[in-house]
């Protein structure tokens, strides 16, 4: 099993002391890569759910920068030690409460270490309360503090509550850390002899609006934050009343002008807020540099601002591409990385700003509006490369390998500026990739401005060199006049095409390969218009050739129309469904077809070619389906419905998961396996074919599996694993249970609405049974050969022979 | 992992929509030479072109019979030389001795005249036909003789010198129209007639019967030997014939391409400068149809194909495949000139010989000449160097940067007042993508919307564009109604724009009336 897939940008990253390694949060792992190559090198493993912050012990001496110690916190409410260059886990504390952010003041602050003897290390934790959730209902995410020394919270020590769960800044020299509460900003100072319970001395900052991010000057009394409207106040001297101590020079002239306090809301403690404004959104990130000239801000620009703090001068970094969500400084001053949301994280020269390398996730799913309601849009696979490839919102398509966890390629599909801000104007409805992955094919449309300039584009790509990348071969422009396309399908075998388009048409494209003559080398290759078909001009909306090529099947709405792709003659109709159909797929070399429809009375139907009539359908909203191309299996995607009976009953056991996983063999109506899965919707199916070379995975008994399945869930996480081996590793996410019978089939179609039901299957039934079980060894035929000195005392044999009857009786009984 | 540098820094300009490239097979070398003739008309001569021949000796002039004159071009420079008039009807045919010292000329009196090519005058006047002349030809070697044809149907066999006939042949049934001398013997000679026959004849054998007869099938408008003096090419009817006469007169192919009477055929040559494929003769033929095609009788195929805008009559090519003349029936001559490479040289040849001189006197570059901090400069890299180019710079138009600045209405305007409309539809296809199309239209003030209006009234009818510009136009002019009504100017637009609706909407008209024609016989079309 291979998981993969996992968010980059969950939680900041964090550099390594020698700012040679970069801790980055991935799910329930912490993976840390080089910077020098982008390439990750080892993962932390252990925590058993999402990891939310990673703290790096940091070094003093120059000697003691090798060491390479890290605290975890994670949701799954424990902390942990490590030394991540080995890796090992050193220590584990756990406190039982979710923890979304931790900061540990006493590691930032030198004087730890010049003590005699350690004194005990303290943590502030931000949790949620999931005890007593009926005591407080609002209120229960807090900041604690916690003894690491001693592996326990700090007795009644609650130092904020807040409405969401919260990151704790610190500043870099670890004498301040604090919250945001909405418009209010809450900053405590630590002491420099932490003991439990030791008073914490807190000032509260106040805006007008929402803040969302801040962040302390390293050497200064100086907090910056940004709020929701973009703008970025800039807090001087906070705190000089309250935490008065320690800073002498300050002390000094404190007092002198207690009236003049330009920008200061209120009661504050603060001697001045400067306001700066250039974002136009949301200031999503703020960091000071580690000498305290400069404050780099960022949003949803995807632009990254250095302001010269003195000054207010700017400098830009634009053309990031996305969204900003973290910036991380590291101790080597040239280096930092600025994580985006397009799931990249940027390692950025400092004083040039350029852009050294880059570690790319892959990409989160984003918001496309949906024009047309269809399933293969959202990924396709190369089943035989093992590569699944994702819509971004920069206009590509980012190939990414499901075996090596890595982005393979992007490719440019529309030539277009990107900027994150914009409205989306141009959309890839469509991708489809040929069976072999040699050749691609897209679709795009733009939205016309008041009935303006629409246009619909369909581009055919051949794969390049090396099979990196793609090369645009043949744009058409409007291939169904103005209407929109609903499905392409390749041919399996030859270099032809079919789309079919709303508009009550389809087309079936073929490349014409024209070689030139020998001097003139280059090939002119196009993709031109073969035959064009309509039935009843009903909207065509899903369309498949067979697996040999020699059979197409349209969808027209309702109906499946069945062609001769060579004459394009209509060659049979089938039946009907109650909704239009929006996926059609042949199922491996044999002669049955699914498909799926959508909407109210969404439906999941098996067709049988040779009886040109319906073989079975569920009620089933399918979200993905998936065929083995040489064998009779296929897998669906299914949203769990929710007025589902079962829901009280296994409320409890399915928490969380929304969708299943039903794997069909074509000849029976009922499902062999069936997994539970989270966050369905949205996600994706598809069985990888396997070779050797490529998997590298945890192959136990030494075979490979002809196929493995390849389930994409909503965040764009994904799991491969042997469908058929069903006493398989039991994955987290996936989680394999006995088939809860889908009782919600609708049993009144074809057959069964003329003939009655057919018989009920048992959907308490075992699964294990339902694997095709060898008749049992007969042990009646063997226990009695061999010479008789050898056989077993009669007592044994007796019960041995009578046990072999009851069993070979049972399946009559169920039968 | 992708390069970070690139996906960064990347900009797209707006770019117009690809054309459609046309599926014709690129061309193949042959057409390829074929089309590298120059085309030059020369035109208002009076009447149709009769007769086209070049003169076989250098510089081969040419001469074309049209009305009653015979009119002498340079090959070279495509204007004429000079022009004999001295006929009383029309002339039929012209025929350059093998020297190119004279030429013959027959007209539709009845006469044969011999003129000497310099002076224009007529040496020698051949009586004897007593209906039109059509054809008059010397034979290729023979400098004393030539041979004649006319409606009476008899050919006859002239001592020029004497001004005295020869031989009379009487075989043929009908007019006689055209005939050739066999490149391999100049006693041999073969005449078409309208009787449908191409006839060859041997003046040793005076008895009338013709040495060999070939049954064209149509009316045979043209005969050539071809080069080796075995084959026989015909012209009648709308194909033309290629016989074996050594083989006793086999047809071997029959070429019918042309849509209408070929009218004239010649041999052509591909006189390309060495190299494979020169030196190889073709048959081209002209025809009503307007069409000039060349045919590879070594594979029976037409290579090339050219259309003309009128019916063609008669074609001929110089020896020395730099000039083709095609005659049309309204008084036109489509000359075609090539470039020949051994004139180019001839030209270059010059030059090196003044470079010898100066050669010895150049110095040697020392610091404190200016051209030693120049040397080398031009130098070309040799073939195992490795190049290092300098990164492209990119070119950004103008609308380009004003869009990447977001002055949206500044870059429409820039892209406007550009010429070309491809930009323009491109930039409003972008503008449409910001959703800022309608706002650019509704800032423009008036003088920028009468660029808006002159453009949209040339391009809103092109099928290219129509399907934005016609939808932008009604919005243009609902949007600012009323400051086209407040200009003058403006309004002047509209009524062009106007025009060009109706126009458009008369073309539409008409198309739907092709289509009610088109579409029933498709469907009868379809049933089968």
């Amino acid at each position: 099993m291979i998981k993969g897939g996992k968010s980059l940008v969950s939680s900041p990253p964090v550099f390594s002391n020698d700012a040679k390694k970069l801790l980055v949060c991935t799910g329930c792992t912490v993976s840390i890569f080089s910077t020098s190559t982008s390439l990750q090198i080892t993962e932390l493993e252990g925590h058993t759910a999402l990891v939310t912050s990673v703290v790096v012990v940091p070094a003093f001496t120059p000697s003691s920068k090798i060491l390479c110690y890290c605290w975890t916190s994670s949701l799954d409410g424990t902390v942990r030690y490590w030394d991540f260059s080995l890796p090992e886990l050193m220590k584990t504390v756990d406190i039982r409460l979710p923890i979304f952010s931790m900061v540990i003041p006493g590691i930032l602050s030198q004087l730890a270490e010049t003590d005699g003897k350690t004194p005990n290390l303290f943590a502030y934790l931000s949790v949620e309360n999931t005890k007593i959730q009926d005591d407080q209902p609002k209120v229960h995410r807090k900041i604690l503090k916690c003894n690491l020394t001693k592996s326990r919270l700090a007795a009644g020590v609650i130092l904020a509550e807040t409405q969401q769960p919260e990151l704790i800044t610190i500043s870099s020299s670890g004498k301040f850390f604090g919250v945001r509460n909405k418009r209010k900003l809450h900053v405590w100072e630590v002491i420099a002899h932490d003991h439990e319970g030791a008073p914490i001395k807190k000032i509260t900052l106040h805006h007008t609006k929402n803040l969302t991010v801040f962040a302390f000057h390293p050497t200064e009394r100086i907090v910056a934050a940004g709020d929701v409207t973009g703008r970025i106040l800039i807090w001087r001297s906070f705190g000089r009343r309250t935490f008065s101590m320690g800073d002498g020079l300050m002390n000094g002239r404190a007092m002198n002008n207690e009236d003049e306090r330009p920008g200061v809301r209120g009661d504050d403690d603060a001697d001045s807020c400067a306001t700066w404004h250039w974002h136009s959104a949301e200031v999503k990130v703020l960091s000071f540099s580690s000498d305290g000239a400069y404050l780099f801000s960022g949003g949803k620009e995807g632009v990254l601002v250095f302001w010269q703090l003195d000054t207010g001068k700017k400098k830009f970094l634009p053309r990031i591409g996305s969204p900003l969500l973290y910036f991380a400084t590291s101790l080597d001053p040239s280096l930092s990385s600025v994580s985006c949301s397009d799931n990249r994280i940027h390692l950025l020269k400092m004083p040039s700003m350029e852009i050294l390398k880059s570690i790319s996730g892959i990409k989160l799913p984003c918001s496309f509006p949906e024009i047309y309601e269809g399933l293969h849009s959202r990924f396709i696979f190369d089943q035989t490369a093992g590569l699944v490839a994702f819509r971004t919102e920069n206009y590509c398509i980012q190939f990414y390998s499901l075996f090596d966890d890595r982005e393979n390629f992007e490719v440019q599909i529309c030539e277009r500026n990107h900027q994150p801000s914009d409205d989306v104007t141009v959309v890839v409805t469509l991708m489809v990739l040929s069976p072999d992955g040699s050749m691609m094919s897209t679709a795009e449309t733009k939205f016309p401005e008041e009935g303006l300039g629409g246009l619909v584009c369909l581009k055919f790509w051949t794969s390049g060199s090396q099979s990196k990348g793609f090369i645009l071969s043949t744009i058409i422009y409007e291939p169904h006049r103005d209407a929109g396309i609903s499905a392409i399908a390749f041919h399996p075998t030859r270099h032809m095409a079919v789309s079919s388009s709303y508009g009550g048409d389809f087309k079936i494209w073929a490349c014409s390969h024209e070689i030139q003559q020998r001097d003139q080398t280059l090939q002119n290759s196009g993709w031109t218009c073969h035959a064009v078909g309509s039935y009843k001009r009903k909207p065509m909306t899903a369309a498949t050739f067979s697996a040999d090529g020699s059979v197409l099947a349209i969808a027209a709405e309702t109906v499946i129309t069945i062609w001769d792709p060579e004459k394009n003659v209509l060659v049979a109709v089938i039946g009907e469904t109650l909704e239009p159909i929006t996926m059609l797929s042949f199922i491996g070399k044999s002669e049955y077809l699914v498909s799926a429809s959508r909407g109210s009375k969404s439906q999941l139907s098996l067709w049988s070619l040779s009886k040109l009539s319906e073989s079975w359908s569920y009620k089933l909203q399918a979200e993905a389906v998936a065929c083995v191309m040489d064998g009779s299996y296929f897998a669906v995607l299914t949203l769990l419905p929710r007025s589902s009976k079962h829901t009280e009953l296994t409320e409890t056991k399915i928490d969380g998961r929304d969708g299943a996983i039903l794997l069909f063999n074509v000849g029976e109506p009922i499902p062999v396996t069936t997994w539970f899965v989270k966050k369905a919707k949205g996600g994706g199916l598809a069985f990888i074919h396997v070779n050797s070379a490529s998997f590298k995975g945890n192959v136990s008994d030494g075979k490979l599996p002809p196929a493995l399945l390849a389930y994409i869930n909503g965040n764009h996480e994904y799991v491969l694993f042997n469908p058929y081996n069903l006493e398989a590793h039991e994955p987290s996410m996936v989680v394999r249970e006995k088939p809860v019978g889908i009782e919600d089939e609708t049993g009144k179609f074809g057959y069964a609405s003329i003939y009655g039901a057919l018989p009920e299957f048992d959907a308490k039934r075992n699964q294990t049974e339902l694997a095709p079980l060898l008749p049992s060894e007969k042990p009646w035929e063997t226990i009695f050969c061999g010479s008789s000195h050898n056989l077993p005392p009669i007592t044994k044999l007796c019960s041995a022979f009578l046990e072999s009857l009851l069993e070979k009786r049972t399946p009559v009984i169920s039968d | 992992m992708a390069e970070p540098q690139q996906a960064l820094s990347r900009t797209f300009p707006v770019k117009p929509k690809l054309k459609a490239k046309s599926k014709k097979p690129s061309k193949t070398p042959e057409s390829k030479y074929w089309s590298s003739f120059k085309s030059h008309t020369i035109p208002n001569l009076i009447s149709s072109i009769t007769s086209l021949s070049f003169s076989p000796a250098t510089p081969h002039h040419f001469a074309a019979a049209y009305s009653t004159s015979l009119t002498l071009f340079n090959s070279k420079t495509l204007e004429p030389i000079s022009s004999i008039s001295s006929f009383k009807d029309v002339v039929s045919c012209a025929s350059f001795r093998s020297d190119g010292l004279l030429i013959a000329a027959s007209d539709h009196s009845g006469l044969v005249q011999v003129f000497d090519v310099k002076t224009r005058t007529a040496l020698r006047k051949l009586r004897g036909h007593t209906r039109p002349v059509r054809l008059v030809r010397y034979p290729r070697s023979d400098k004393l003789h030539l041979f004649s044809g006319g409606d009476d149907a008899v050919v006859k066999y002239w001592d020029v010198a004497a001004e005295s006939g020869v031989v009379e042949f009487r075989g043929h049934k009908d007019y006689v129209r055209c005939g050739d001398g066999s490149p391999a013997s100049s006693e041999l000679f073969a005449t078409g007639s309208y009787d449908h026959t191409v006839k060859v004849w041997d003046v040793r054998v005076s008895n009338s019967d013709a040495a060999m007869k070939i049954n064209h099938g149509k009316p045979v408008e043209d005969v050539i030997f071809l080069p080796s003096g075995g084959l026989i090419a015909t012209a009648g009817g709308n194909c033309v014939k290629i016989w074996d006469v050594i083989g006793g007169g086999k047809l071997l192919y029959s070429m019918e391409n042309h849509n209408k009477t070929v009218t004239s055929i010649c041999v052509g040559k591909i006189g390309r400068d060495g190299g494979e494929g020169s030196e190889q003769y073709r048959v081209l033929s002209v025809g009503l149809d307007g069409y000039m095609k060349v045919f590879d009788y070594s594979k029976f195929k037409i290579t090339h194909s050219m259309r003309f805008p009128a019916p063609l009559l008669s074609i001929g090519f110089s020896p020395d495949c730099a000039t083709r003349a095609i005659g049309t029936s309204n008084g036109v001559i489509y000359a075609g000139k090539r470039k020949v490479k051994g004139e180019v040289e001839s030209g270059l040849r010059e030059f090196p010989s003044l470079g010898l001189m100066e050669e010895p006197q150049r110095r040697v570059l020392r610091p404190s000449y200016f051209r030693y901090f120049h040397r080398s400069q031009g130098e070309k890299p040799s073939e195992g160097d490795y190049l290092i180019t300098r990164p492209k710079k990119v070119k950004i138009a103008e609308h380009d940067k004003l869009l990447k600045k977001f002055r949206h209405k500044d870059a429409f305007v820039s892209a406007l007042s550009g010429k070309n409309p491809e930009n323009v539809v491109a930039v409003m296809e972008e503008l449409v993508a910001r959703k800022k199309l309608l706002k650019c239209v509704s800032n423009l003030d008036t003088e920028e919307l009468g660029l808006l209006l002159a453009f949209l009234h040339r391009h809103s009818t092109v099928p290219r564009y129509a399907g934005l510009l016609m939808g932008l136009t009604k919005k243009v002019v609902q949007m600012r109604a009323e400051d086209i009504i407040a200009s003058d100017v403006l309004k002047g637009h509209i009524r062009n724009l106007k025009r060009s609706v109706e126009e458009e909407v008369r073309i539409q008209q008409s198309l739907q009336e092709i289509q009610g024609i088109i579409s029933p016989l498709l469907r009868i079309a379809g049933r089968r």
